[in-house]
């Protein structure tokens, strides 16, 4: 039986479907199809702004954006020197402080690695990924 | 024409010249398959190996083709579940030539729209993840992602192109 490409093709990306479909059922839990980051593992600029003093700022972009301009007071924590960076992390930061991540802007993802590795290895529970990073918070801030 | 006259003007194999120039011939096919072989278990592995990498860690997988912001986020998860299974049976496709030019058409297809959309992204000014490689290409260059993708899209044409056109000779 002579089969073409494009009929080759179709019989592979349907076989394709079956592990998929497993996959993403065993994964229900685990992945969320609404939004990347949970809605309540984001915050505005102003909700995080009117937490005052009791919130840790982390910047997890790269150290030279961090050293041309930062929220004032946030700390430096980015996956490049990760294990150089986290002990000063947790020597500025206090249990019960709410922790703040935020990098370059929507599109960027490096803030919600921060988070989550700062959840699953720090052990910390109140971390939060600032909606619109960076860009949001200049231009709240002009 | 007598039978023993006809043999003697049919070209064979056994006349000394021609013996050599079959062996020759032969030998340098038998080459010329392993070494399609060869490119054939390259490109499998490549796709095998990142469709592994990238189904074992679908939600990291859905986060890399979100930051590319052409897709809804439903949309992502929906192809993070299936195209590292599409890429790894594409991949055994090539190694066990089991719907071979359908695989071939896949992984070039993919490769094309992955290219094209490294590019827009980086036109657009996106910070991205590849995520082609899991973590391991997580830092990779653009003229390294760029030349990665056309290297493998020239083995994929190559295949598609030589490989089966030899084939087909064959049979």
């Amino acid at each position: 039986m002579k089969f073409l490409p494009a009929r080759q093709a179709l019989i592979l990306a349907a076989f394709a479907l079956l592990p998929g479909v497993g996959q993403a059922i065993y994964f229900h839990d685990k992945i969320s199809w609404q939004s990347p980051i949970p809605r309540s593992e984001l915050v505005s600029v102003d909700q995080a702004r009117a937490w005052g003093e009791n919130v840790t700022w982390v910047d997890a972009r790269t150290d030279q954006d961090f050293a041309r301009d930062h929220v004032r007071g946030a700390l430096s924590l980015n996956e490049d020197r990760w294990n150089e960076l986290l002990p000063q992390f947790l020597a500025g930061w206090s249990p019960g402080k709410k922790v703040v991540v935020y990098c370059s802007a929507e599109s960027c993802d490096l803030a919600r690695e921060v988070a989550e590795r700062l959840r699953k290895e720090a052990q910390i529970p109140d971390v939060f990924v600032l909606e619109g990073g960076w860009e949001a918070w200049v231009k709240k801030n002009r | 024409m007598g039978e023993e006259e006809q043999m003697n003007q049919t070209p064979n194999v056994e006349s000394p010249g021609n013996a050599a120039s079959f062996v020759v011939r032969r030998s340098a096919f038998d080459v010329r398959r392993i070494l399609w072989r060869i490119l054939d278990f390259i490109v499998a592995a490549i796709f095998i190996y990142a469709g592994v990498l990238k189904m074992l860690d679908p939600a990291q997988f859905a986060h890399d083709i979100n930051n590319y912001r052409i897709l809804p986020w439903t949309l992502s998860v929906a192809l993070a579940f299936y195209l590292p299974w599409l890429e790894i049976l594409c991949g055994l496709g090539l190694i066990f030539r089991f719907l071979y030019r359908g695989a071939l058409s896949i992984l070039t297809v993919l490769i094309v729209v992955f290219t094209l959309a490294t590019i827009a992204a980086k036109v657009r000014g996106l910070d991205i993840t590849c995520g082609c490689f899991g973590h391991a290409s997580q830092h990779w260059s653009l003229p390294a992602h760029l030349a990665t993708n056309l290297g493998i899209l020239a083995a994929l044409l190559v295949l598609f192109f030589l490989g089966t056109a030899r084939r087909k000779a064959v049979l």
